[in-house]
């Protein structure tokens, strides 16, 4: 049994079955992402079997690679949903631009102030960036990528729950800019819980998105290039 | 099934090119470097949407199943996380409520306005 656990495809395959009943279950329980339904399983199994991470991972790294091709795909929606935009493209992006910049002060700052060690601090800094990118700023910080990646969910998550009637109660009504606030605080997640109100704000939120992971990128890089 | 082969050839040709020109120097990272290199190659013409449209599409959508491994590896700094429970959650509601305000205010006076504007003219 223990050398069949270890072989990467296993892994692999593990990963791809856990997912699929995520997806199965998510479409149950709305509330939850799929990410954590198919996460928590999987962790309980290595618990259990005493199998340690780094085994796992053997064939979950490939997986992992893939996240680079995924992040050079974000082109397409960004490209895609630039052009009923065209007119107000600068301006978004000046919108987008200062979202990202708050967010990793924000974010950064607040962790720094209760005293949090630097790893963590660095790992919040990319959190309100769709994952790959955020994954990657965490990285090249120093930070603590698995801490990212749930404060990345947490943003999505409260996003896609809060997110639209807090934007309401700010008085916040254009429907561009409404796209804008979701797909800068919480990418994927967010602009996905967008699609059943409006196409307009859809449209903006995905575009705002891949834009505040570029952003967040380069103004990660600049950080990176100062800390060294 | 051809279309995506290709579409896949090229976001990961794409990737290593990106990757490649970060090893010789740029600064950014290969994958965000890549994607704009694609977002430019799109704008000007020289990719047809229609060449890497499925494959990005399917990527994106299964996203999700290409993190799961590396948040399962939570289960190696779960100490980390515990002993920073406070600050990860204060920093993850301050930030999420900032971001999303200064985004959404400022894009309703500078977005709002030139949609009026429009209409006035």
């Amino acid at each position: 049994m223990r050398p069949m656990l270890q072989h990467p495809v296993f892994s692999i395959a593990l990963t791809f079955v856990f997912y699929a009943a995520a997806q199965m279950l998510h479409r149950r329980w709305r509330a939850l992402p799929p990410i954590v339904l198919a996460c928590v399983p999987i962790i309980v199994f290595l618990l259990l079997l005493h199998e340690p991470y780094r085994n796992y991972n053997r064939g979950g790294s490939v997986l992992t690679w893939c996240l680079g091709p995924a992040t050079v795909a974000l082109a397409v929606p960004m490209y895609r949903n630039s052009m009923p935009l065209r007119s107000s493209l600068p301006r978004l992006a000046m919108v987008v631009l200062a979202g990202a910049l708050v967010g990793m002060v924000t974010a950064g700052g607040t962790a720094w102030l209760l005293g949090a060690p630097r790893d963590v601090v660095m790992s919040a800094v990319p959190k309100s960036v769709t994952t790959p990118i955020a994954i990657e700023v965490s990285r090249q910080l120093n930070g603590i990528p698995q801490i990212t990646i749930a404060m990345v969910i947490g943003a999505g998550v409260l996003g896609s729950s809060v997110g639209r009637s807090l934007l309401k109660v700010a008085g916040v009504r254009d429907d561009r800019a409404i796209g804008a606030a979701m797909g800068t605080s919480a990418h994927g997640i967010g602009t996905a819980s967008l699609v059943r109100h409006s196409e307009m704000q859809t449209t903006v939120s995905s575009w705002a998105m891949a834009a505040a992971g570029v952003f967040t990128s380069l103004l990660g890089t600049l950080l990176a290039w100062i800390m060294r | 099934m051809l279309d995506l082969v290709r579409g896949f050839l090229l976001l990961v040709g794409i990737f290593l090119l990106g990757t490649f020109l970060h090893e010789r120097g740029v600064p950014i990272p290969g994958s965000v470097l890549g994607l704009l290199l694609l977002y430019g190659a799109l704008l000007s013409g020289m990719v047809k949407l229609s060449w890497v449209e499925k494959a990005a599409g399917l990527l994106l959508r299964h996203m999700v199943l290409l993190f799961v491994p590396v948040t399962v590896g939570l289960i190696d700094v779960g100490g980390v996380v515990s002993r920073s429970a406070i600050a990860i959650a204060a920093s993850l509601l301050v930030s999420f409520l900032a971001v999303l305000l200064t985004t959404g205010m400022l894009g309703q006076r500078l977005l709002a306005r030139k949609a009026s504007a429009e209409h006035l003219s």
